[in-house]
């Protein structure tokens, strides 16, 4: 356990450079956007700078203000959530930086408004990501819901309105989690997870289990838990892409990380009464998920309404691997959070790709890319066959780990959930390759081309990594995963 | 020495993939050519191997852990070995035929067909040589996704329907699988494929016929046993190099392989016989035989009458592995050569056939023996051989499918696969019969005899695939070898198994000697 300012620096960073991203765009034009590039690459640098420290030396804590716990905020950076913080900050760098001519396009004119508030939502992922302050937890949320309602009203014709229906959902999912948060002080008199966690076995598990059902539905709002998901279609659909491109990978994977977080770190040591109760719900709501998510998706005609119907089915199998709460359910929970933030990144900016230079919106119209965006094609291929779980792409290691899990406890049901909304994913994903490969289309010489450079770049790179993790998956398991993953012993778990 | 070590089985998988990046980014006159030169490289790493396993080693190479506890492993052993042999040799004569109908049919997207081609015997390959099912199950969904862009290849309203028909079947099975194998994993922590199985002892019964069911459908569809079979003449669409190679020898092959390496290396004929999941499986085979032969009689289309010949051979093997005998064993891995070589010459000839004049129907055929004899040649010494004439490869793997079912007291086995030789011989030499006897045309009139045969880029291959079905039924060391393999395979599985003393004859380990000129002992 070591002390460092390290940990802060991770979403001070970016919340000081939205103020310089929007201070300097006013000054001077353009300068917002090297701003953010500057304080993105810093936060990516920073968190991978963390990793090994974490890995080899044990925690970060940092006690802002100086103020100890329980009284000040804590900071935390244990293995877990450094690599969460890498995979946000990494991604984020990746899609912002590759998106820059989509942004100037879409958003001409509003560009440093736009910018500084991608740092502000940056921020608040990483905030929430790092906290170990239940009440800190949510004011990230709001700092990550109030910028993503922003970035998503941005758009044109209905976005507004998608914002505000986000707005209040949203704001419901925030509620609820507060009053859950406040029901565990008034248990344990403290905000502190590591504290509450000491001390809720000896709180009313009457009270503990009211908390624990408000602070999932809250969280389950976020992370577009089934049935809870109806505010994100929308919002993606219709917000400008380089909000989705950036929203759809990051958003609900971090509160679904929350609650993983929530979950195993506050109830885990808690009272096993309601713990059970709270997995279950998790677990069936996951199941659920993964079943219809896929067959709403499959049942879409608007790509980027598909693309948000398939995270939630994603987040389902997230969910199912929390909810199963073994080893092999929560190592693949992490790998499936992880995984799903790159296809997410890759589609939604090939979406995007797809509307700003072809007009295409729906997946129907996809063929008019054939033969002329050959590495979108591509990029957006392998990002199917990994949502797919084709192996040995990343994506399917976290649908065997939970698969496994499943199978370990022999919960059938949620086994054979996981299966069939797999085989609605492969409809919904090869729907998209047969139009993208084999659809004819009028030979015309003079259509559009190719995205732009920095675009299609980042969804190659983001494709290749999708092979290079999957590959690297043993290594990243052993060093990074399961090194995070909450002691399971504690909960008499199979190892 | 490099050739023959367990770096090759490497290299044969590697040579395949590597030709797709050159196909799909070097120059396009070239397009037909990297196959080509892969063919060659993975055939000849094939075969240097076979000296090794014929000596009854069993090279492995550790490629990469992938979970921890879970490699990507490589392991040639005699079943994997025959198979490899089977896909990359054929390929390279596939090679050839596939450029010369390319060009005759006027083919588009050359280098997709070219690319998913040699990206489907890579996978092929990989599922031969994977040492464990996890290895195995990535080669054989790399085979589905592969295959898919063929079946697609004309782009009409027809390849759509199969090719969903064909992911919705083989990835839905995929799943299956996958589950299956999980499963395997979570109850033995292993997922080497062990001659004599590994799960054996492992697992109760229900679970164990539960878990059965799950492999058998992964691998069924491939191997396109009823009720799961009705994608492989769907997929007829496809252009015929690909029917030839990859619906004839390649994928299909790749299921009863499948089916084989979960009976022999997975479950062990031991733990099957226990619970009876060998009856089952050779039941939906046997009926599979019969119902699909009697479909094959009513096919016009000359290629659904060849894939229904395929679909009713590949049970064949299916039952071989299913009766859970030393013979039925050795039966079945002869029978996925000598069928495949069979096949792959009727297929080549329904390719000329159509590039020539333009037929498909079985009805359009009456009198072209005479323009096309040597196309009608060689579909007639493979017919004979699908039949089970002696002198010809098909018989060898029969006979000894037959002995396996009487090495099993299994009459009814017998009786299927005898009656379904005549059926075999109702459906394929009436094509004969009518293409070089046709009588008189309606109006009275002879046939023309004028020679129109397909270029020689295509009937050159025919014919040297209808050699190699004469060679593997008469010459001894072709035979020999062949046998010697399968007979590893058998010797193993059941040697492990401890399952030879159990009523059935021990198993004679038999050389090449005894075996001489397609005479039987």
């Amino acid at each position: 356990m070591t002390t460092s300012n390290l940990p802060v620096l991770l979403f001070v960073i970016p919340f000081v450079a939205s103020l310089f991203a929007a201070g300097g765009g006013w000054l001077v034009r353009g300068a917002e956007k090297w701003v953010t590039l500057a304080a993105l690459a810093l936060t990516a640098a920073l968190s991978l700078l963390a990793l090994p420290q974490v890995l080899a030396s044990g925690s970060l804590h940092t006690h802002l203000g100086g103020w100890a716990p329980p009284i000040g905020i804590e900071v935390l950076l244990d293995p877990l959530s450094a690599f969460m913080a890498v995979v946000v900050s990494v991604v984020a760098f990746i899609v912002v930086a590759g998106a820059g001519p989509q942004i100037a396009e879409e958003l001409h004119g509003r560009e440093t408004v736009w910018y500084a508030t991608v740092l502000l939502l940056t921020s608040g992922l990483m905030g929430l990501v790092i906290t170990n302050d239940l009440f800190n937890l949510f004011v990230q949320i709001e700092v990550v819901s109030l910028s993503a309602y922003a970035l998503v009203a941005a758009g044109g014709r209905g976005a507004p309105r998608a914002g505000l229906n986000y707005l209040i959902i949203g704001s419901m999912g925030a509620s609820m989690y507060l009053i859950g948060a406040g029901f565990l002080f008034a248990a344990t008199g403290s905000l502190n997870i590591t504290d509450v966690a000491a001390r809720l076995g000896e709180a009313d598990p009457r009270l503990a289990l009211s908390a624990g059902l408000l602070i999932v539905a809250g969280l389950g709002i976020k992370m577009a838990l089934f049935p809870l998901h109806v505010w994100m279609p929308r919002a993606y659909a219709v917000s400008p892409t380089v909000s989705a491109s950036l929203m759809a990978p990051l958003v609900t994977k971090v509160s679904a990380y929350a609650l993983l977080r929530v979950i195993f770190w506050v109830f885990g040591a808690g009272t096993l009464v309601v713990e059970e109760l709270l997995l279950h719900v998790i677990a069936w709501a996951g199941a659920l998920a993964a079943l219809f998510g896929g067959v709403l998706a499959f049942l879409q005609k608007d790509i980027r309404r598909l693309l948000a119907y398939s995270s939630v089915g994603q987040m389902g199998i997230v969910a199912l691997g929390i909810g199963i709460a073994n080893t092999s359910g929560l190592t693949g929970a992490v790998l499936h959070i992880a995984s799903d933030a790159l296809m997410k990144a890759v589609l939604f900016l090939a979406a995007g790709i797809a509307l700003l230079r072809f007009g295409v919106r729906n997946v129907d119209e996809l063929h008019l890319l054939r033969g002329r965006a050959p590495w979108t094609a591509a990029a957006m291929t392998v990002a199917l066959l990994s949502l797919v779980g084709v192996p040995p792409l990343s994506g399917f290691f976290g649908k065997w780990y939970v698969l496994s899990a499943a199978l370990i406890e022999g919960r059938w049901a949620l086994a054979a959930a996981l299966v069939i909304g797999s085989l609605a994913t492969i409809g919904y994903s090869f729907r998209i390759i047969e139009k993208l490969y084999f659809t004819p289309v009028e030979a015309d010489a003079a259509g559009p081309r190719e995205g732009q450079v920095p675009v299609v770049a980042a969804c190659v790179v983001m494709a290749a990594l999708l092979v290079v993790v999957g590959l690297s998956n043993d290594w990243i398991v052993r060093v990074l995963v399961l090194p995070g993953l909450p002691g399971m012993a504690a909960f008499g778990m199979v190892p | 020495m490099i050739m023959g070590s367990p770096a090759m089985m490497a290299l044969a998988v590697a040579a395949p993939f590597v030709a797709v990046l050159f196909i799909l980014f070097a120059p396009r006159r070239l397009t037909e050519v990297w196959g080509f030169i892969a063919a060659g490289i993975a055939a000849l790493a094939c075969a240097s191997l076979l000296p090794a396993v014929l000596g009854g080693a069993v090279p492995e190479q550790h490629l990469l852990t992938l979970m921890p506890g879970m490699e990507l492993v490589f392991r040639a052993d005699a079943l994997g070995l025959t198979f490899a042999l089977l896909a990359s040799g054929l390929w390279i004569i596939t090679g050839v035929y596939s450029g010369g109908y390319a060009r005759a049919d006027n083919l588009k997207h050359r280098p997709r067909y070219f690319a998913a081609f040699a990206a489907s015997v890579g996978a092929a390959l990989g599922v031969a040589f994977a040492g464990n099912l996890l290895t195995f199950f990535i080669f054989y969904e790399t085979l589905t996704l592969s295959t898919y862009p063929l079946v697609v290849h004309k782009e009409s309203e027809k390849a759509y329907a199969a090719g969903r028909r064909y992911l919705l079947f083989a990835l839905g099975s995929g799943l299956a699988m996958l589950t299956a194998i999980a499963w395997t994993w979570q109850i033995t922590g292993s997922l080497d494929f062990t001659p004599g199985g590994f799960l054996a002892g492992q697992v109760a019964g229900p679970q164990l016929a539960v878990l059965f069911t799950l492999f058998i459908l992964g691998v069924s569809v491939k191997a396109a046993v009823m009720p799961l079979h009705s994608w492989l003449p769907a997929a007829m669409v496809a252009p015929t190099p690909v029917s030839a190679l990859l619906h004839a020898v390649a994928v299909v092959k790749a299921g009863v392989f499948g089916v084989m390496r979960v009976i022999g290396f997975v479950f062990g004929p031991a733990a099957l016989a226990d619970f009876g999941g060998d009856e089952i499986l050779a039941g939906l085979a046997a009926a599979t035989i019969v119902i699909g032969s009697l479909i094959a009689l009513r096919q016009d289309n000359l290629k659904r009458r060849l894939a229904y010949s395929t679909v009713v051979h590949l049970s064949y093997i299916v039952l071989g592995a299913a009766l859970l005998t030393p013979y039925g064993l050795v039966g079945s891995t002869m029978h996925m050569v000598n069928h495949g070589l069979a096949k792959i010459t009727l297929f080549f000839c329904a390719g000329a056939i159509y590039v020539t004049t333009h037929r498909e129907n079985i009805s359009q055929l009456t009198g072209l023996g005479r323009q096309m004899p040597w196309t009608f040649g060689a579909f007639t010494v493979g017919s004979l051989a699908l039949v089970g004439i002696p002198g010809l490869s098909g018989f060898v793997g029969k006979f000894f499918l037959a002995r396996g079912a009487i090495q099993g007291d299994d009459v009814i086995a017998l009786a299927i696969m005898l009656g379904a030789s005549l059926l075999t011989a109702s459906y394929l030499l009436p094509i004969v019969r009518i293409a070089f006897f046709p009588g008189l045309t309606p109006e009275g009139e002879a046939y023309p005899t004028h020679r129109a045969e397909a270029p020689r880029s295509m009937l050159v291959p025919l014919l040297v695939t209808s050699v190699l079905v004469v060679i593997f039924g008469v010459l001894p060391y072709a035979i020999g070898t062949q046998y010697e393999l399968a007979d590893l395979v058998a010797e193993r599985v059941f040697s492990a198994a401890r399952f030879v003393g159990d009523g059935a004859a021990p198993l004679v380990v038999e050389g090449a000697a005894g075996l001489g000129g397609g005479g039987m002992p």
